[in-house]
């Protein structure tokens, strides 16, 4: 009897793990661009992922020109379109204040600008923060679907254990995995993701092999926004989430990021869904206060073990 | 094809190029030589856009190039080879490659080239996939001067390309310079430390001394001049 309810206990946990580690996942990918691919130290990110929750919130609640889509549907649609729009944000933000810290701007001076970066990101944090309480206010929402409180059931698997599969978290999980998929197969095989690793990887060759890097920092850096807010509008659909709530993540999502290893999106994916699957699984064990202080420890035991991240590889001589 | 016109550039306050006039005709190969800190360098990354002009004028193929925006310039048929290889180390070598054939000319070429390219440094196909940072000075010397041919240029610059390499490699890397200039008809921009094989190869040299141009002429006249004997050749 013990037995069935340790196993029942273990499984869901292992299910939830792996379900909102993928979303995790994902966000972690918009800061593996951002951090990890441009070395861009960017602390608002997790206010774009709140931006990305209320992107979504507006556009599927209420007079919002997704509610036709019906309370099944259009929270994800939401959580998808929460991307182009916090991409065009992103982009802006780069173009009139990040592209003056940045790129080929900084190239080969001391910090690499990361000190501006510091300064202007935390700022826009700030803003972003107010902003949204003076906006949305502060009251907790959440998207709601019909298909958070619904479940999957696998099993009985032993004795009585069964497994719940969350329908909002399956569904969401599915999509953060279809969407950092394409997002990986653009920057590993087309012309431009291959620009954007090159402008990267070394912004004054890339402008002498005729390439925009400026553009493509741009580009780069409202991508890394726009897929951050899609993960967002997923989690919007099983949390509630107020102005405050990247505060949570943005340190979830940087420990992901070098967890996994900078500078690799796949690394970052991994990263992300370690990070999900350990805060999940420590509930076993942990009371709640506790869960992101696992994090750290198996964060710090990585860290320690292997400091290049989880997929790290090393692109400089030995 | 490339004209420098009374062309100055300062770092800050700091003069490190005083009215430059240099020319480069369609299919000659043109050497730049001078010691440490002359602004060879400089004048590359100007004739690039990378570095700001105080005054003068460039025109490439009779177009002004201070009003393009520096990355243009590979659009236009200009490859720079920079001082250091610079190639990108978190990518492949094939990858190092695309990225030179950006250019829509590159691209029409890819197939062509790529092939010439391997034919010149066959073991860049054997590297293809191996990440660029994690090759041999040499090697990434050659990635670097792949990835120039890879835009299919008109004009080549190549800054110090011996540099810190061995003397075997050196003019390996000497040989494929000349194979390029002389069977793919590629016009060539040469900033060299190595004068005497530099020189050689070329129709036209240029000695560049703290920021200015001292002295200029076709290689028989620069071999004949003293000073280029004593400081550049070690001869007497
Ligand atoms: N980024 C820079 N900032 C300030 N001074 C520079 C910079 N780059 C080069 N210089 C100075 O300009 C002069 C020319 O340098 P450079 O063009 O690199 O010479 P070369 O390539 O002939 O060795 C040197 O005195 C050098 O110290
Ligand atoms: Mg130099």
């Amino acid at each position: 009897m013990d037995l069935e309810v340790l196993i029942e206990n273990v499984l869901n946990a292992l299910a939830a793990g792996i379900t909102i580690g993928c979303i995790y996942g994902l966000m972690c990918i918009g800061l593996g661009l951002i951090f990890g691919i441009m070395k861009i130290v960017n602390f608002a990110q997790g206010e774009l992922l709140m931006l990305g929750m209320f992107s979504s919130l507006y556009l599927v609640t209420g007079g919002g020109i997704l509610a036709f889509m019906g309370p099944y549907i259009g929270p994800f649609v939401g959580a998808l379109l929460a991307g182009p729009i916090v991409f065009a944000g992103g982009c802006l933000l780069h173009k009139f204040l990040i592209a003056r810290v940045s790129g080929l701007r900084t190239a080969g001076s001391l910090d690499e600008g990361h000190f501006g970066q510091l300064i202007v990101t935390l700022g826009i944090s700030l803003i972003l923060q107010n902003g949204g309480l003076i906006l949305f206010g502060s009251s907790p929402m959440t998207v709601r679907t019909p298909l958070a409180s619904s479940a999957i059931e696998v099993g009985p698997i032993y004795g009585d254990a069964t497994v719940f599969l969350n329908k909002a978290r399956m569904i969401s999980c599915a999509i953060a995995i279809i969407v950092a998929v394409s997002l990986y197969l653009v920057l590993e095989y087309t012309r431009m993701g291959k620009a954007l690793r090159a402008a990267a990887d070394n912004p004054t060759a890339a402008t002498y092999m005729g390439i925009d890097t400026d553009k493509v920092y741009r580009l780069a850096f409202g991508l890394g926004c726009g897929i951050t807010a899609i993960a967002g509008g997923l989690m919007a659909t099983y949390l509630s989430f107020g102005p405050f709530v990247g505060l949570d993540y943005v340190i979830i999502m940087y420990s992901g990021v070098v967890l996994g290893g900078m500078g690799s999106i796949l690394g970052a994916f991994w990263g992300g869904l370690t990070v999900g699957f350990v805060q999940q699984c420590s509930a076993l064990i942990l009371p709640p206060q506790l869960q992101n202080a696992a994090i750290f420890v198996v964060f710090l035991l990585i860290v320690l073990l292997r400091p290049q991240g989880l997929f790290g590889r090393s692109a400089e001589r030995a | 094809m490339l004209e420098v016109t009374n062309l100055s550039v300062s770092y800050g306050g700091l003069r490190a190029l005083t009215d430059v006039t240099l020319s480069v005709k369609e299919g000659q190969f043109v050497t730049v030589v001078g010691p440490n800190g002359a602004g060879k360098t400089t004048l590359f990354k100007t004739i690039s856009g990378i570095v700001p002009a105080a005054s003068g004028q460039i025109t490439f193929m009779g177009e002004n190039l201070f009003g393009l925006h520096p990355a243009r310039r590979a659009h236009l048929g200009i490859a720079h080879v920079p001082e250091g290889r610079q190639v990108f180390k978190t990518l492949t070598v094939l990858e190092n490659l695309e990225m030179g054939a950006y250019p829509q000319a590159g691209q029409r070429a890819w197939h062509h080239t790529l092939d010439r390219i391997h034919t010149l440094f066959p073991i860049l196909a054997e590297r293809a996939t191996q990440l660029a940072g994690t090759l041999s000075g040499g090697e990434q010397q050659m990635v670097a001067i792949g990835r120039g041919l890879a835009c299919a240029p008109r004009l080549l610059m190549l800054d110090e390309p011996s540099m810190g390499l061995a003397p075997a490699v050196a003019d390996t890397i000497f040989e494929r310079v000349s194979q390029i200039h002389k069977e793919d008809g590629v016009t060539i921009l040469l900033v060299e430390q190595r004068v005497a094989e530099a020189l050689e190869l070329s129709d036209h040299g240029y000695v560049l001394e703290t920021g200015r141009m001292v002295l200029d002429g076709p290689y028989e006249t620069l071999l004949q001049d003293d000073r280029v004997r004593k400081s550049y050749l070690g001869l007497s």
